[in-house]
Formats: C-alpha cells, structure tokens, sequence
C-alpha cells in the first residue's frame, strides 16, 4: 500500500517494537509450550497483532479495555509488561494474576486492563459498564470492549450495542475479525455480515487487521469521535489467524490462503519504513534483538519466580473480611 | 435482641431509606435495572429517592446489564443493580456466576467488586413456576457471593448498608411478602456484618433455623404455639454462621430446618449436612428439613396451599419433634 501518511517516526517505532513484541513473545511461547512449562491452554495471536497494537497507540493507561481468552496481544499493546505475563503462563506468584489466572485472565490496573474472560462474549458488557462509569462522573476515559467475530453471534453482544448507543456512551467495540469460530467458517456462524449489525446501533469505521498503518489511522478516528463526545463506535478489523484456536500448532484452515509474507503486519510496516526512509534496516534489526533480549529476561523471570504455595489457597477464601 | 429506639418503618421502607442513605453518604453509588426508574419506584422500593440522576432504567438485557453494572464496579463506582423477580438473575446467570462471583478469585483480589444485586424474591399470588422462585441456595453454591436474606425491616437496613460498602459482591434477595412487614428501625445510617445468626425466638428444646419468609413465619409458629424453640435466622445464607447454629444444637440437641426453597443441594441440607458433620453426637434425633417440594410452583390456589409451607405446619414439625425428643429423654 502506498501511504503518505504524516506518521511520525516515534509512532512508527512504537508500532513496530508492540508488534514485534506481541510476534516474539508468542513465537517463544510456542516452542516452549510442548515442554508443559505453562500448563494453561494459550490461544496465541500470532498474524493478529496489527489490531491490538494500532488500537493501542492511542489508548492511555486510563481507558479500560476488557478482553476476552485470546489476551496476550491486546494486553501487551495496552502495556502489560512481558515478565508479568510469562509468569502468569508459568503459573508464579509474580504473574499479573498471582497464578490464579492463567492464560485468558489477565489483569494491569496501572495499565487499565481490569480483567479479561474466558467466556466469548460476555467481557463486552463490561466495556460498556467502563463507559457509563465514566460518563455518570465526567471522567475522561473510554471502554474498550474487544472481541471476535463469533462472539457476535451472543446476545450479550446486541444487548451490550443497543444499551452504549441509547446512552451515547464513550465505548470503542473493536472486533478482531479473523474469520474463525475456533474451526468453524464465519459463514457457518453468522447469516449476516457483523459491519451491517453493528451499523444499526451506531457508527462503523473499517481497517485492514493485518496492517497496523490501516488499524493506527481508523482507531485514531473512532476514538477522536469518542473523546470528543460522538458517543459509541465500532472498528471492524478483519485479520488472520495463522494458528490454531488453541494451542502452539499452526492453523491448517489458514494454510491454502495465507501468505505469510504478504500477511504479516510486521513484514508490511518494515516494508513501508524501509521505502519511507524513517527507518534503516539497520535500526529494524537492532529493535528485532532486542525484543528478543526482553523475551529471553521475561522468560528467566518467570523461571525464577516462586510457584504460590497451596496454602494460599485457605488465606484467601473469597468469604475472608476485605484487606485493608 | 429486637432494636429500639428508631422509629417503626415497613420492610419496603427501610430498605427504600437504606438505598437513599447509601446514595447520599456516597456519590460513587447508583442505581441500575429494569424499571429502576418508572413511576412505581420497583414496589416501592426506590420510590422519591433524592438522587434521581443516579438512578438509571435499562433494556430488558439482565445479562449484558450485569456485565454493564460489574465493568461500572471494576471502573470506581459502587452499582446496585436491582431485579424486580429473582427468577430474572437466571437470565444473568453466565454474567452472574462466571464474571461477577468469579472476578476477586481470578485476580487473586487485586481489583475490588462493590456491586449489589438486589432481587425481590418469593413467591406471589398464583404467579407459577417463574415468578415464585427464591433461589438463594443456588447462588450461595457459587464462590465469590454474599447471599444476604434479611427477614426484618432492622436487619434489611443494616445488611444493605454493609453491602454498599463491602468491596465483594453481594446478592441480596428480599421476600416480596415481607415488604409490608413493620419493625423499629434507627434513623440515621448503621450496618450489620454478614455471617451471624440473630436469635428471633427462644427455647431450649429444639434448634429452629430459618430464614427470609421463613424466619418470619417459624417466629409466628413458636409464638402462636408457645414452642420451646430456639429461632435462628442467619440473615446471610452466605457466609453461614455455622458457628452460632452449631452452639445453638449442642445446648438444645435437636436441629429442624425451614427453607423457602428448593430442596436438592440447597440451604436445608447445607445446615443439616454441616451440623452433622460437627455435632453428629449432639443429636439424638435424625434432623428434620422442611422446604418446598422438589418441583416448579403451581398456580391454582389450592396447589399453592399444598405446596408451600406455613406457620402452622412448621408449627406441626415442631411438635412431633419436641414430642419424639420428650420421648426418647423419658425412655432413657
């Protein structure tokens, strides 16, 4: 694609360096994961990462972004350190969740990522519950309510829609579109296309979710229009899944389709760095290397870091009087 | 001990001025639901609250609303999400069983959950099977939530309060034939914690543990029958004061449970499981449940009748035991 965009080179850096953090750290999570070192099912996000990370860039650490299982790339773009999540997979104390996540429960308060959940569909309300939160104090921040294209097709999600446009609420639905209902064919899920649903309650803006210069420009619209008092918005990014649902193994439904050069967000932001002159191949190596040298130390993090002891378990009741 | 020195409020009153209180101590606390916000004020309940702006009605989507009140929680502010029939939480369940009672566990409790959902519970006037329902022993087989099932206008005001102010979510269930009911309640703002029984009757021949409705009408057995009867009512199912009821069965050694329920896993058998599992020798007499059968409500008046217990069968239970428990004591 050529752009001539006014992108600047801090912005581009960042996108690559979230990017390549998101490719790295999952590419190490799968060829560790057959050594059972994380006993927590991954669904890695591998191809996707050009979603999470141009919507991100213009997040700030208030906006609540609520998750559903596929966590590790929206949670690492909205600013959830490596070593935290590494040990989360390890199943240490030290994790973001203490070893009681896993996987597809993630938490950074600071970062404003106040949970995710396992269940497909149900963290969209949550977003929206951010978003009325704000709206009813005057706060300035956003719910970020981020799903997938199955999780359309839950109740959960219309009666989430229908509640944020009533309100005008400030929420950012961000649909990560990659075509797969773990191995069923959107067509075999959906008798609609989710743009002309979402249209119904509220404004749509599209990108192509294999590009992060694509998602970086139309999230930085939507939620313009939503800081400036728009109400609601929804960002279709259609993308591609290049493993499975579950797991460390590539995807074979992707395998007839995908072009793993062509697809890569990363291989196209290098790309357009490279012709645009705002970064040398020089720099795009040296950024390479050292994301794997925070993968390596977040790796030894988690290594080393205690398991929480069993008798954790009986201090910590859920019924025990609040801590002070 | 009965509370005095406050006025006498009906049940619907004092949780009415427990909500208005909460919301005037704290501008965090709003008020969310189905018909939150129409004329009839949910039975009463939420009628002339002083802070209307904060009183927000919704779309019939119980489930997406509970997500909506649980995101507001994990964003500051202090939800009272209400339901106007406890049968409708079923419609919540996913977000009420894996989001809002689950939360605190996942994070290890590093993020707070003050939420209250509030469900006016019990059966009607030939309502049927799903609009009749108490449901408080299903959500307390959940971790993560507080069943609270005040029985008095006094315990339904300071449980409340307490409830707004607890960081951990809280399910609170009033029986809708106790709203009518009177009782002297302080005026200014006070709490009662979770987890203990309050003697509502005494006696020494036989532990009575009842709660909600069914406190209400084992109060009115002892009483009416003059029943040596100790009455405890736990006002939270969840936590159970397993303590104060267990103590109650070793000074009396007998235990009959009353519930407005369904029978199968629900609060009856947690209590007689429980004190058997404590003081299986403190009990000479097999412990007796009563609850409703285990099957949807009827409609028809006189399967109403049969279904559902009252005073004076409580009062008939009663009797046979302390009968047996004088027999077996004159037999050894």
């Amino acid at each position: 694609m050529e752009r001539t965009t006014t992108l600047q080179r801090a912005d581009a850096l960042w996108l690559l360096r979230r990017l390549r953090l998101i490719r790295q750290a999952s590419e190490r999570i799968a060829k560790l994961y057959p050594s059972n070192v994380m006993a927590t099912p991954v669904h890695l996000c591998i191809g996707q990462e050009a979603v999470p990370v141009g919507v991100c860039r213009h997040l700030r650490d208030t906006d609540k972004l609520f998750l559903g299982h596929r966590t590790h790339g929206p949670a690492l773009a909205k600013g959830l350190p490596l070593p935290k999540l590494f040990a989360e997979l390890y199943g240490r104390t030290t994790g973001c969740s203490h070893g009681f996540g896993g996987s597809m429960h993630v938490l950074d308060l600071e970062h404003g990522l106040p949970g995710s959940s396992a269940i497909v569909g149900g963290s969209i309300a949550l977003g929206v519950g951010a978003g009325l939160a704000s709206k009813l104090v005057g706060g300035d921040w956003l719910g970020v309510s981020w799903f997938g294209d199955a999780a359309t097709n839950a109740g959960v999600f219309h009666e989430s829609l229908n509640f944020a446009a009533l309100r005008r609420l400030p929420v950012l639905f961000v649909c990560e579109d990659n075509g797969l209902s773990n191995v069923m064919p959107k067509a075999q899920h959906s008798a609609t296309d989710i743009v002309s649903l979402a249209r119904q309650f509220m404004p749509t803006l599209a990108a192509d979710g294999t590009d992060v210069l694509s998602v970086y420009e139309r999230a930085g619209e939507a939620i313009a229009r939503i800081r400036a008092g728009e109400g609601p918005m929804f960002l279709h990014c259609p993308t591609k899944r290049w493993m499975k649902h579950q797991g460390h193994e590539p995807c074979d439904l992707a395998a007839a389709t995908l072009d793993r050069e062509r697809d890569c967000p990363i291989h196209k932001l290098e790309k357009f760095l490279c012709r645009s002159g705002l970064a040398t191949r020089a720099e795009l190596a040296e950024i390479a290397a050292d994301v794997e040298s925070e993968v390596d130390a977040a790796v030894r993090f988690a290594e080393q870091s205690p398991f929480p002891p069993p008798g954790l378990l009986e201090a910590c009741r859920a019924l025990e009087p609040p801590r002070p | 001990m009965a509370p005095t020195g406050g006025r006498d409020l009906t049940y619907c009153a004092a949780i009415r001025e427990a909500i208005d209180q909460a919301m005037g101590l704290d501008p965090r606390v709003f008020c969310i639901g189905l018909d939150a916000d129409d004329r009839f004020g949910v039975f009463g309940s939420m009628a002339n609250l002083s802070h209307p702006e904060r009183v927000l009605g919704t779309p019939i989507s119980e489930n997406a609303m509970t997500g909506v009140a649980l995101g507001a929680a994990l964003s500051g502010l202090r939800p009272i999400h209400v339901h106007l029939r406890s049968d409708f939480l079923l419609v919540a369940m996913d977000q009420i069983a894996n989001y809002v009672a689950k939360w605190r566990d996942m994070f290890h409790g590093q993020v707070a959950v003050p939420l209250v959902i509030r469900a006016i519970a019990g059966r009607g006037w030939g309502c049927g099977a799903q609009h009749s329902q108490t449901l408080h022993g299903l959500f307390a087989q959940i971790p993560g939530l507080i069943v609270a099932t005040p029985s008095t206008p006094y315990d339904a005001k300071g449980l409340f309060l307490q409830a707004v102010k607890d960081d951990r979510p809280v399910l609170f269930l009033e029986h809708r034939w106790l709203y009518k009911d009177t009782g002297n309640v302080p005026a200014e703002p006070y709490t009662l914690p979770f987890g203990q029984c309050r003697v509502l009757h005494e006696g020494q021949g036989l532990t009575l543990v009842a709660t909600s409705l069914a406190a209400t009408h084992c109060k009115i057995a002892c009483e009416q029958h003059g029943l040596d009867v100790e009455l405890l009512d736990p006002r939270t199912v969840k936590p159970l004061d397993l303590d104060g009821i267990v103590a109650s069965v070793r000074r009396t050694g007998a235990l009959a449970v009353v519930d407005y329920d369904f029978p199968f896993g629900g609060f009856a058998a947690e209590v007689v499981a429980a004190v058997g599992e404590r003081a299986f020798d403190a009990l000479p007499l097999p412990p007796q449940p009563l609850t409703f059968p285990d099957r949807g409500m009827p409609a028809s008046q006189v399967l109403e009748r049969a279904y559902y217990p009252d005073p004076e069968r409580i009062a008939a239970l009663l009797r046979r035991m302390l009968d047996a428990r004088a027999t077996a004591g004159s037999a050894s």
